[in-house]
This record gives C-alpha cells, structure tokens and sequence, in this order.
C-alpha cells in the first residue's frame, strides 16, 4: 500500500495494512485563528459560505498537513435548518443556538426542502469542492448531528435531560425518531456530495449522561441508523466514556472518535478489535496551553496505545497555538 | 415510623418529587424548626446528590430531578422565614462566559448554591467581559462565579478576570470557575481563586472562600 494520507486513514478505518506511520485526521473541527489567518478566510464567513468552507477546510490538509479534510466547523448547520435561530459567531466565537423552537416537544415538523436549506447546502457543496481538490489524495470527512444532539438543540439541553431524568421516555423516543431522518438524510447526502467517512456526533455525554441512559434510549437508535446509512462512519461522543465503549461498538459503527478522559490503552483493550479508535489528544490542557512536547508525549502515547488514527479529541479552542497542531502531524510522521 | 426529615431527604434524594409538596407542609404543621429542615433536610439531602453525581452513580438528569424537588420544597418554606434577606451567607454572582450558551452546570450551581443559604444573582448566559465586570462593580458581591463547558470558550473566562484586575476590583471578590473542560491548573493560570469540578465541590469551595459553613 502506498503511504498517501488517502490510503492511510481509509485503512486505519477499516484495521487494514498499516503504511509507514500512522494517519492524523480531524473528525471535529481543527481551526484556530492562526489557521484562518494562514488561509485568508474567517468565521464566521467560512460557516455559510461553500468557498470560504473549502478553502479553510483544505488549510488543515495544506497548512497544518492533517491527512483528512472535514469542512464543517459548528454543530449548528441542521439546526438552523429546522428552525433554531443560530448566531454564526465570529472570529473568536462559535455558533450558538439562540432559542429552542421545541421546547414543549412538539411534533417536529420537517422542511420537504430539508438538504436545500442554506446551512445544509453549504456543506454538500463545500464537501464537493473539497472533493475536487484532494480526492483520492486525502480522506474528505463530513460531519451530522445524531438525534441526541439534534433534541438539544432543539427542545434545550437542559430540558431535554430533565425529562430524561423525570422518565419522560416515551417523549424522548417520539423526538428522537423524528429527528433520526435528518440525520440519515444529511449523512447520506454529504456521502453523494464527495464525502469518504462521516462523523455522525451524538452528545450522549459522559458525565452528562449515563451508560444506561444510552444503552436505553439511543442504542436501539444507532443500530437502526448504522444499518440505514452505508458509508463509513465515526462516532463522536464527548466525556469520559470508558463505561460505555462496547455500546458504541454494538451500535455498529466503524471508528470511534473519543477524548483524553478515556486511557487510549483502555479504549484499545476494549473495543480496539471491533471499531477504528481515532482521537484522543487533549484540548484545553495540551493543545491550547500546553507545550510542543506535551503535544508530542501524548500522541507517541496514544499510538504505542495502539489508537488508529490521530487526532484532536473534539473541537479545538479558537486560540490553539498553530505550532501545537503541526506538532500532532510531525509525532505521527516519526512513525510506529 | 422514619422521621420527617428523613422522610423530606429522601424524597430529594429518591427523586420523589410529587411528594414533596406534602412532605414539608407536614413539617411545618408538626412545627418542625424551619431551619432544621433547609439544613437537615434539602441541604444534606443535596449533599448526598452530589457525592452520587461525583461518583458517577447517578447523571445530569437524575441531578436536575432532585434538583428540582430541593428547590420546590425550599419555595414553600422561604417565605416563611423570619428576617430571610438579611440570614443568607454571601452574595454569589453568577455567569456562562461569551460565546457559551451552555448552562446546565450553572444552573445545577446555582441550585446548589441557594439551597446551602447563599444568596445568588444569575447573569444568564453568553455575557460580555463588560457586562460582568459592570455587575461586579455595581452588586459587590462576596464570590464570583464563572462557568464554561466548551474548550472553544476557555479564554473567554482570562479576558474576564484580566479585566476584574485592570479595573482594580480583584481584591473586593473571590472569583470561582467550573465547566466540564477546566482543571484546577487552568484555574490558577488565570488567576482564579479556585476551581470546582461539580456543583458539589462548587458549594463547598464557596462555603471556603467566603469562610461560612
């Protein structure tokens, strides 16, 4: 096999033949100010418009030398598509969600138009342009929201626990199932608009939420959602999830994208044999305040782990040094 | 027969929150000291919520019934305490950073916080650095308590005790700092006054910084 970023990370994926070193890949997003300054473009421009996307999304393939390119940057795009009123930030601000057109958990009324929606074509068409640039050199990521996340959004975090908590399940099912469509429809768009592996996040929180929470309430979910939509997908759900690796497997995805909370050596013993482990290095102690050789240790860490793609744990801060995120790539680049 | 106050924790910490409501007013009939079922009652009762959430026994939601339940349970006794605005232990200022709509943490915080006596005043959420430090200067409050739950909004929280110094009103508040991402470390680099990991540690770091108990 040759050792071209495409060739790695699809391998890694799928626990294939290792090439030369190990793969870096960005299932979340890996701007920062430096990156936007090097590529010319800023938020929140590069959130809702399909150029400025691309053009920042390939930095982090040109600039910072990731082996993939995923030009989605907030987990907002589906929500303004169904009705949330989303402030798109700015340069050193992420978009955020303004009200919760839900909240009573009313029937969740779908737009026929869904995928032509502004915020959800910006991306089918970044992800082409992408695709024009690096396909088959370097791996195209997309990204969705999972109904979990969606539910946030859209009847508010706080509420929707709530009602978890207050057993509420029936509820919690009706929205979920309403909303697992929109998940299916824009994972299976992004594929057909030039996407190679979609990261399907679903915020089933560790610390937020328990094992039993998911097992109960979202397992059946993924399982139904995975069988549904063919393509490769990553799973990403924050937090400390070490109790609940094997449920991520059972639901059927191909990659798990997790954090610094759960030991690499752990998630690898776990389910390493089951699903493709990418991440885990840390954000707010080692990419954004750390040192260039704090970076280093954690990423020969997570690979001596044995962890089959490299990368950030989620989202980066916006102020994350440049030369830590170059620092991920030249670790991996020493090899195995 | 299990007393009332037990009855009364247990129905916090059990999540029985329809009970609640008739729990308390039995104990106000029964003229049971008002303050032993606050203390003894909906603040232990908290107590053992949050060591079940820190052990991770229990979860965000069953913490924000039993939250609930406290909280309902306080609002049939407050009016009913003698001289209330003048017996609570510190005035708390409270807030999300900019750029972070996320405040169930804060929230849960605050909860926690009221019902161990303190007198709390939520900014709400997605503050600018110049509407926290106005506040500051305008309510003097004992602690000021700043929340962030995603990494992306870290830095806000320097830019705001950055300008608490700038402004010269460092040393009139204790400023605490909480959100899933921060660590102890990241609290002393921006020079907080202390770090909480959860609303429980958040109730005792505040008991600690204003000295009460």
């Amino acid at each position: 096999m040759k050792s071209t970023p495409y060739n790695l990370v699809m391998s890694a994926l799928y626990k294939g033949k290792k090439g030369e070193r190990p793969p870096v890949a960005n299932p979340t997003s890996i701007v920062c100010q430096d990156l936007m300054d090097a590529a010319n473009v800023s938020f929140p421009h590069a959130h809702t418009d399909a150029n400025a996307m691309a053009e920042l999304a390939l930095a982090g393939h040109e600039v910072i030398g990731f082996d993939s390119v995923m030009p989605e940057y907030s987990v907002h795009q589906e929500a303004a598509a169904l009705g949330c009123e989303v402030d798109w930030g700015s340069r050193d601000r992420m978009p955020d969600s303004r009200n919760f057109p839900y909240e009573n958990f009313s029937e969740i009324r779908i737009p026929g138009d869904l995928l032509e929606k502004p915020s959800m074509r910006v991306v089918l068409d970044a992800l082409s342009i992408v695709r024009r640039h690096v396909g088959g050199k370097a791996a195209v990521i997309g990204k969705v929201m999972g109904p979990w996340t969606l539910a946030y959004h859209l009847a508010g975090t706080q509420n929707f626990l709530l009602q978890v908590g207050l057993g509420e399940n029936e509820m919690i099912n009706r929205m979920l199932r309403q909303l697992m469509p929109v998940t299916i429809a824009f994972a299976k768009a992004q594929f057909a608009a030039g996407a190679d592996i979609v990261v399907l996040a679903d915020h089933a929180t560790g610390n937020l939420v328990g094992a039993y929470h998911y097992e109960e309430l979202l397992l059946p979910i993924h399982k139904e959602m995975t069988a549904e939509i063919e393509g490769p997908l990553i799973l990403h759900v924050c937090g400390n999830c070490s109790d609940r690796l094997e449920l991520f497997a059972d639901a059927g995805f191909d990659g798990y994208h997790f954090e610094w909370q759960v030991d690499s050596r752990t998630a690898v013993e776990k389910v390493g044999h089951r699903l493709a482990l990418v991440g885990n290095i840390n954000n707010s102690q080692v990419l954004f305040q750390g040192t260039p050789e704090d970076v280093r240790k954690q990423v020969r860490y997570a690979i001596e782990a044995g962890v089959d793609i490299i990368a950030p744990e989620c989202a980066i801060p916006l102020t994350t040094p440049l030369e830590n995120l170059k620092t991920i790539v030249q670790a991996a680049h020493e090899g195995y | 027969m299990i007393g009332i106050i037990e009855q009364i924790k247990d129905a916090v910490v059990s999540r029985k929150r329809k009970e609640i409501e008739g729990l308390v007013k039995v104990a106000i009939d029964e003229k049971v000291d008002l303050n032993a079922i606050i203390n003894d009652g909906l603040i232990e009762a908290m107590d053992i919520v949050g060591k079940k959430f820190g052990s991770g026994e229990i979860y965000v939601p069953e913490m924000l019934v039993s939250a609930i339940t406290m909280k309902e349970g306080l609002a049939i006794i407050k009016p009913l305490l003698q001289g209330d605005a003048s017996q609570h232990k510190g005035t708390i200022l409270m807030g999300t950073v900019k750029g972070d709509l996320h405040d169930i943490g804060k929230n849960l915080v605050i909860m926690m916080l009221e019902g161990a006596g303190f007198k709390v005043i939520d900014l709400g959420i997605d503050l600018s650095v110049e509407k926290v430090v106005e506040k500051v200067r305008e309510i003097k409050p004992d602690v000021l308590g700043l929340s962030a739950l995603l990494t992306t909004t870290m830095p806000a929280m320097q830019n705001v005790i950055d300008m608490i110094r700038e402004q010269g009103l460092r040393e009139s508040v204790k400023i605490m700092v909480g959100g899933a991402p921060l660590d102890s470390r990241f609290a002393d680099k921006i020079g907080a006054d202390g770090y909480g990991k959860d609303a429980s540690e958040a109730v005792q770091l505040a008991r600690k910084l204003i000295g009460v108990n």
